[in-house]
């Protein structure tokens, strides 16, 4: 695809999303939906497949439009410029592991159920909060001795976005000789779910898996197939994560300017202060800077090269972070006290970049990690 | 006779905007290695001209000390993007920089302004260095709000006469000349009886006194007129045009203040520093290091948007400040982290043995300082950035 015409699609992709957001109400659904389960809506989860979001990264081949990670972005961030209840993202990481994965029956059969809405998946694979090394993860597969090629699953995985909806998982097992990728029904006997509820309302749980059979079929990927599909699932996930803590943050900006544009006190609207001008100017420059470094990131992680797109990936994550919490706790503070009420739009915002942020690690550890990964000499002197 | 240092003919015919970017960019790679001395590199302050004549000289002769000048009036004749890959490699090779101003200031302003026998006679001698140029525009009562300033020039015969006191005035001590902001109509709004004089530092009723600043620098002064004279020639521009020929100069230069080239460099002196401290292995020190480092990484990140605007010939927008803001804030944060890392050492002024590495832990602290509030203050880029680009009421 040329410059030119991978603008054009990102026009369209962002021009259809904020269509679909003008006309279903999301911020209405994602208040009614608060504290339900799944949290979400599944026939807008149809209108999404149709609209063909839930197969941006999917090859054509599989019933995707084979798009890449920057015009998986412009969907992220225009969903959750209107803070969309729906899993996207959670589901996008899922699939980006299955589409990494060796090709077979399973995963034609998942990522066209995918494309096609009929199946969500979740991925399992973290062992312990804090941790975002994809090669520890906490489920041990060992040979089944009833069934000979089939797996047994033992062990957990946390923090896992969307499983209160998911038709099944993605699990991240250790065998005894590799790592490997597994597919996972939900409602599997030995499979139970610990729900929490995130702070924006919608469920997250922690799963555990006992004496959880797979049979030789589910095994979606073994060895460095599999550990390569999980870590490009995971970077790609961070940057799916990043554009949407962008993309709420300019609609949080804009909601914020209107507000300091349109309130009065002294007889004045409350943006002719300066107090409040220059920190506005402040939060724009966040966002500017965030854009840049997000864009500059993904190129600089299309190079093919996966400890660069773990490093750009970490870049762009932990200014999202950064560009998302001034933003978000300005908003509250410029607001005054309508900001602090549950019926204010401002706190959906606020909660879901709560969430985002601490998904897939938090600014901290991905300065940890970008530290880790980017020699200090390739900073020039 | 031809001037020895006049630049050479080849210099003179070469169209250097003509060569592709990167070729440019490298040849002036190459020649800056061979060609610049090394005591021109890395300074801890504004150089002083004594301290870089030598290498004014060494420019002039390449033909390469006007980069935007047109190639007829002795400049290089550089398109905007050739102009910021001259100054990244300038940058990038650590030069240090020189009394410009004459270059980058009142040489356009002559250029579009001036008349033709200004031009003749003005133009040549800042290219060679024989006119070195201070700025003549802050004033004690005048900073921020530049507008209000109150030193006059009155007409007299073929001259004006100017009495008041610029201050701020950097490097007047080693300037032969002074463009200066002066007010000749007290009668109008305050931005419309101001006009654009140029001055001889040698004529009588002029007192330059230098002020040490907060390093122990002499590197600014206040400037002192009492009935000080010049031709009314030097005028540049209409009567009463002043403020808008001195707010004529922004343009892509804006880009240049908020480069990522000096915060770069003071973090690669953080670097040593906690490197030398053996700080890598404090988690908490690497945590605020590396949100430096990304910092730093971003703004290369937006400077670069900037840059390809620049590249599609757009022209750049008031948004270009944050550039500004972020760049000399980000620098100053830098200097702090280094004043903690330095522990002792960042209460001792001047060099120190910082473990067998020799370091200056303040210097950044002091040179990080100018950038907030010079070339309009962070404060007055907020004010603007405010109304202009966020459209917040008045
Ligand atoms: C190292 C150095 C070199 C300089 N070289 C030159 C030179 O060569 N020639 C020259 O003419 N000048 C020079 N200057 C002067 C410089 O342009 C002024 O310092 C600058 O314009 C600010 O003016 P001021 O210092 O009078 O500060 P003031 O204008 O008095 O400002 C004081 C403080 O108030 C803030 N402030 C002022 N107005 C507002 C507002 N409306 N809203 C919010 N905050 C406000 C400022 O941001 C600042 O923090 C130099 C300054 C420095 C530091």
């Amino acid at each position: 695809m040329t410059a030119a015409a991978a603008l054009d699609q990102r026009r369209l992709l962002a021009d259809s999303v904020a269509d679909y957001c003008r006309r279903s109400d999301p911020l209405r659904r994602a208040r009614t939906l608060r504290g339900t389960d799944p949290g979400f809506d599944r026939s807008a989860w149809q209108e999404m497949a149709a609209l063909g979001w839930l197969g941006v990264g999917v090859p054509e081949a599989w019933g995707g439009l084979g798009l890449a990670l920057a015009e998986q972005a412009v969907v992220a961030r225009g969903l959750s410029a209107a803070v969309m209840p729906e899993p996207v993202t959670a589901a996008m990481i899922a699939t980006r592991a299955i589409v990494g994965c060796t090709d077979g029956a399973l995963k034609a059969t998942l990522l066209e159920g995918i494309v096609a809405g009929a199946i969500l998946p979740a991925l399992a694979w973290q062992a312990m909060p804090g941790d975002i090394d994809p090669s520890r993860c906490a489920v041990v597969a060992a040979p089944d001795p009833a069934a000979p090629d089939a797996l047994l699953l033992d062990g957990r995985a946390c923090f896992v976005v969307a499983a209160c909806g998911a038709d099944g998982f993605v699990v991240a097992v250790r065998t005894p000789d590799a790592p490997a990728l597994c597919w996972v029904p939900a409602g599997t006997p030995g499979v139970s779910l610990s729900a929490h509820r995130l702070a924006d309302g919608r469920p997250v749980a922690d799963l555990s898996f006992e004496r959880v059979g797979v049979p030789a079929g589910n095994r979606l990927a073994v060895g460095e197939a599999a550990r390569e599909a999980l870590a490009a699932a995971l970077d790609e996930g961070q940057f799916a994560i990043a554009a949407e803590l962008l993309g709420l943050s300019q609609r949080l900006l804009d909601i914020t300017l209107d507000y300091l544009r349109t309130r009065t006190q002294f007889g004045k609207a409350i943006g002719s202060f300066q107090a409040l001008q220059h920190r506005a100017v402040d939060l724009y420059i966040h966002l500017r800077i965030g854009d840049a470094a997000f864009d500059q990131a993904l190129r600089q992680a299309g190079d093919g090269d996966p400890a660069r797109r773990s490093a750009a990936a970490s870049r762009a994550k932990a200014r999202a972070c950064e560009t998302a919490r001034h933003i978000t706790r300005e908003a509250i503070q410029m607001h005054g006290a309508i900001g602090f009420t549950d019926d204010c739009d401002v706190g959906l915002y606020v909660k879901r970049a709560l969430v985002l942020s601490a998904w897939l690690g938090n600014a901290r550890l991905h300065r940890g990690r970008y530290a880790a990964l980017v020699p200090l000499d390739a900073v020039e002197a | 006779m031809t001037d020895p240092r006049a630049p050479t003919a080849a210099a003179a015919a070469t169209d250097w905007d003509a060569l592709p970017d990167d070729v440019f960019r490298l040849q002036v790679r190459a020649w800056l290695q061979a060609n610049c001395p090394e005591h021109v590199r890395f300074p801890a302050g504004r150089m002083h001209w004594h301290e870089c004549r030598d290498w004014w000289e060494i420019l002039y002769r390449q033909g390469w000390i006007a980069p935007a000048w047109p190639r007829a009036l002795g400049g290089m004749g550089l398109s905007p993007i050739k102009q910021i890959v001259m100054v990244e490699e300038l940058e990038r090779h650590g030069c240090g920089r020189m009394p410009d101003q004459g270059i980058t200031q009142v040489g356009p302003i002559i250029i579009r302004y001036g008349t033709p026998a200004q031009k003749d006679w003005y133009l040549p001698r800042t290219l060679s260095g024989e006119a070195i140029w201070c700025q003549g525009y802050s004033e004690p009562n005048a900073g921020s709000d530049l507008a209000s300033l109150q030193t006059s020039a009155v007409e007299d015969g073929d001259d004006y006469v100017i009495n008041g006191s610029k201050i701020w005035t950097t490097l007047a001590m080693d300037a032969t000349h002074m463009y200066v902001l002066a007010r000749t109509d007290r009668s109008v709004k305050k931005q419309e009886g101001i006009s654009f004089l140029l001055l001889d530092m040698k004529v009588p009723g002029i007192m330059v006194r230098p002020i040490r600043n907060i390093a122990g620098d002499d590197e600014f002064c206040q400037v002192f007129f009492d009935d000080v004279r010049t031709p009314k020639s030097n005028l540049v521009g209409a009567l009463n045009q002043g403020w808008t020929i001195a707010k004529s100069l922004l343009g892509f230069e804006r880009l240049g203040i908020g480069s990522p080239r000096r915060p770069q460099l003071a973090f690669a002196r953080l670097e040593k520093l906690a490197r030398a401290r053996g700080l890598f292995a404090d988690p908490v020190f690497m945590d605020r290091f590396t949100a430096l480092r990304l910092d730093i990484a971003d703004l290369s990140a937006a400077y670069e948007v900037f840059v390809e605007q620049v590249r599609r010939g757009e022209p750049l927008g008031a948004d270009v400040s944050l550039l500004k803001i972020w760049a000399t804030e980000a620098m100053q944060r830098s200097s702090e982290l280094m004043i903690e890392a330095g522990d002792e050492h960042g209460a001792l002024g001047g060099d120190s043995d910082v473990d067998g590495v020799a370091m200056n832990v303040l210097a950044p602290f002091y040179s990080s300082r100018p950038g907030t509030i010079y070339g309009g203050s962070n404060e007055i880029q907020r004010n603007i950035l405010a109304k202009a680009v966020l459209g917040l009421p008045q």
